[in-house]
């Protein structure tokens, strides 16, 4: 049976901060394959290199060394530009602190993506209202991010990024910021979403999120144990 | 990449977000443009006034006149009394000046120096007498009755044309028959037969305007007074006789009268070397001079408003600056969801050229204002063109790109991954 292309394959990725005489190597040698439909979570304490992870991920930062295939296409070598591209159209970003922007309806929040991506404007409307619509948010589309709750912001975020119908989504402890229930509730949303067909890049530092994975990336001392 | 409508609508509602930092913010540019548009305005009345002063004494002309000479330097004993103390244009110089090449016609004007009384009272009118091309060369129209003809000058006629301020101040308003009366000068009664007016402003060396003379046929003039007139000087009595006080040159060709005006000023230098009792003025050669000094007044004022305006960019790029650094959070989340660099560029370069370009539009609106006031309290005519208003909006909107330019890099070199983390 031939398998499908993973999502993400990185093979032996190295990070090494330089600064000046003294050089830190925080990733060494990371190897992960992530297929389609996952839902992935990287566990690890903070100084284990997760979020270095994260951001090479999420391209916005470039390895040292090694090879990252997103969708079967090498992006360690692309330039600003593309990297730039590549993150509008494949990647959803989910943060902690939601980063919605303040001054924007809910609506526009969701479309910024779709700017970047040159949508037309006639089609970014709809294509908004779905996608709160599925978060169920699609009655309070002329609503800022400081008239929602905290849970009601995540819900936003999340239509956000997946707003160009990305590759996979990539989260960012995004319970972190939650109270107990909303959490559960995120994490549902995610779970569903997952059941749809969404793969999912989870990174946390919450050991009790473990359960809600298909696969596990433990983080320590810039290595990975995955199981 | 951003769409330019995105990024125009982006910029917009990023400066109507704070509608008055915006307006601050772009406060320097407001007073720069404003400075620009006033001083704009005031060079361009000043200009047009003065173009209208010096067209009025016609443009192909050459105007000479009497001046009186320096006492001190008078050879002919002004401090004695009973001495005929003789200055001025005279009939060889008038010969002369006809005769000159490129030269069509000159024409005369006396002036008597008789005082003028109203009641008791001196005036500041002059009792002149003209030639008949007067009229035409002074560019002045016939308001009433009629103009010399070629009789009354033949005949010596006791005839005279009173300008517009002559009547004013001599007669009540209103009063009709005008025209056809007499007016009694000391012993000699003349027939008024017209009323001039000079609506062009016209200005003579030492004699004012033709609408403050009552003119007479040269030759009665002539006849009445010969250039003679008498001056009492504390307690004595002085004479004194110029025969011509103004000569009115006009030229054939006008793209000559730089070469004629140097051979009739070679001439007079060398025919009054004694005493300096004459001066001229070539309207054009003022034309000149106006715009030379017009030139330092603007790039005078023009280096106050650029100033201004360098100051104005300078807070404008302080406050991107600020800017970018409140919104550093916003920068990495637009890098995050697939903003390039230059788009976050082109976002802060639009958003700085869009304030920079409302601080123009405000800065007409004072510059005008300021131009209007200055009018209505000066009297100073001022003019604004569109010319200027577009040249004011294409200078503030390149102070945008000016000062907008460094700020926007700022935010473009912004790292998403130490800003994301930021609080």
């Amino acid at each position: 049976m031939e398998q499908p292309t993973p999502i993400v394959r990185l093979e032996n990725i190295r990070k090494t901060y330089d600064s000046g005489d003294l050089s830190v190597e925080v990733l060494k040698g990371i190897n992960v394959v992530v297929r389609p439909g996952l839902f992935v979570g990287i566990l690890g304490t903070s100084g284990s290199g997760k979020s270095t992870l994260l951001n090479i991920l999420g391209l916005l930062d470039v390895p040292s060394s090694g090879i990252y295939e997103l969708d079967g296409i090498r992006v360690d070598t692309m330039n600003d530009d593309q990297l730039a591209a590549e993150r509008n159209r494949k990647i959803g970003f989910i943060f902690q602190s939601f980063n919605l922007f303040p001054h924007l309806t809910i609506e526009q929040n969701v479309e910024v993506p779709m700017v970047y991506g040159r949508m037309p404007r006639r089609q970014r409307r709809p294509r908004a209202l779905e996608l709160l619509d599925m978060v169920r948010l699609g009655h309070r589309l002329g609503h800022r991010p400081s008239q929602l709750s905290g849970g009601e912001c995540q819900r936003v975020a999340i239509a956000r990024s997946l707003a160009n119908s990305p590759s996979f989504l990539l989260a960012d402890e995004p319970t972190g910021n939650l109270d107990e229930a909303t959490s559960d509730e995120i994490m549902k949303l995610f779970h569903s979403l997952n059941q749809s067909g969404v793969t999912i890049i989870m990174v946390t530092h919450n050991p009790s999120l473990e359960s809600h994975f298909d696969m596990v990336i433990r983080m320590r001392d810039g290595r990975t144990d995955a199981l | 990449m951003m769409r330019v409508s995105d990024t125009v609508g982006l910029a917009l509602h990023n400066l109507f977000l704070h509608k008055v930092r915006s307006v601050l913010t772009s406060l320097g540019v407001i007073f720069g443009v404003g400075s620009v548009i006033a001083m704009l305005a005031i060079s361009e009345g000043a200009k047009r006034a003065a173009l209208e002063q010096i067209e009025a004494m016609g443009i192909d002309k050459i105007i000479v006149f009497t001046q009186q000479p320096a006492a001190a330097s008078s050879s002919e004993g002004s401090g004695r009394a009973g001495m005929v103390r003789q200055y001025g244009l005279n009939g060889v110089d008038l010969a002369h000046l006809r005769a000159l090449d490129n030269v069509k016609h000159v024409t005369t004007v006396t002036n008597t120096r008789k005082p003028i009384l109203r009641g008791l009272q001196p005036t500041e009118l002059n009792l002149v007498g003209a030639d008949p091309g007067f009229l035409e060369d002074s560019g002045s129209t016939i308001a009433e009755g009629r103009w010399f003809s070629s009789l009354d000058m033949r005949n010596n006629a006791y005839v005279c044309v009173i300008g517009s301020d002559v009547k004013r101040t001599l007669f009540t308003l209103g009063q009709r028959g005008i025209v056809g009366s007499s007016l009694r000068i000391e012993n000699n009664y003349y027939r008024i037969i017209g009323i001039l007016d000079n609506s062009r402003g016209t200005q003579y060396p030492g004699l004012s305007s033709p609408n403050t003379m009552i003119l007479l046929p040269s030759s009665t003039a002539k006849v009445a007074y010969d250039g003679y007139s008498f001056a009492r000087e504390g307690s004595s009595y002085k004479i004194t006789k110029v025969r011509y006080d103004l000569m009115l040159v006009t030229v054939e060709h006008l793209e000559f009268i730089d070469n004629t005006s140097r051979r009739l000023r070679n001439y007079m230098e060398k025919a009054h070397r004694a005493q300096r009792d004459w001066g001229m003025t070539v309207p054009q050669d003022l034309l000149k001079q106006r715009e030379a000094t017009q030139n330092i007044f603007t790039i005078v004022m023009s280096s106050i408003a650029g100033i201004s305006l360098i100051v104005g960019g300078i807070g404008i790029m302080n406050i991107m600056l600020a800017s970018v650094y409140e919104r550093r959070k916003e920068i990495g989340t637009r890098l995050a969801l697939g903003a390039q660099k230059s788009d976050i560029l082109r976002q802060f370069l639009v958003e700085t050229v869009f304030l920079t370009t409302l601080g123009g539009v405000l800065g007409i609106g004072l510059g005008i204002g300021i131009a209007k006031t200055i009018t209505l309290y000066s009297k100073m005519p001022t003019q604004y063109s569109l010319w200027s208003i577009l040249l004011s909006l294409g200078i503030a909107s390149l102070v945008g790109v000016v000062f907008g330019t460094y700020p926007a890099w700022k935010a473009a070199q912004q790292n998403p991954i130490t800003v994301l983390r930021a609080e």
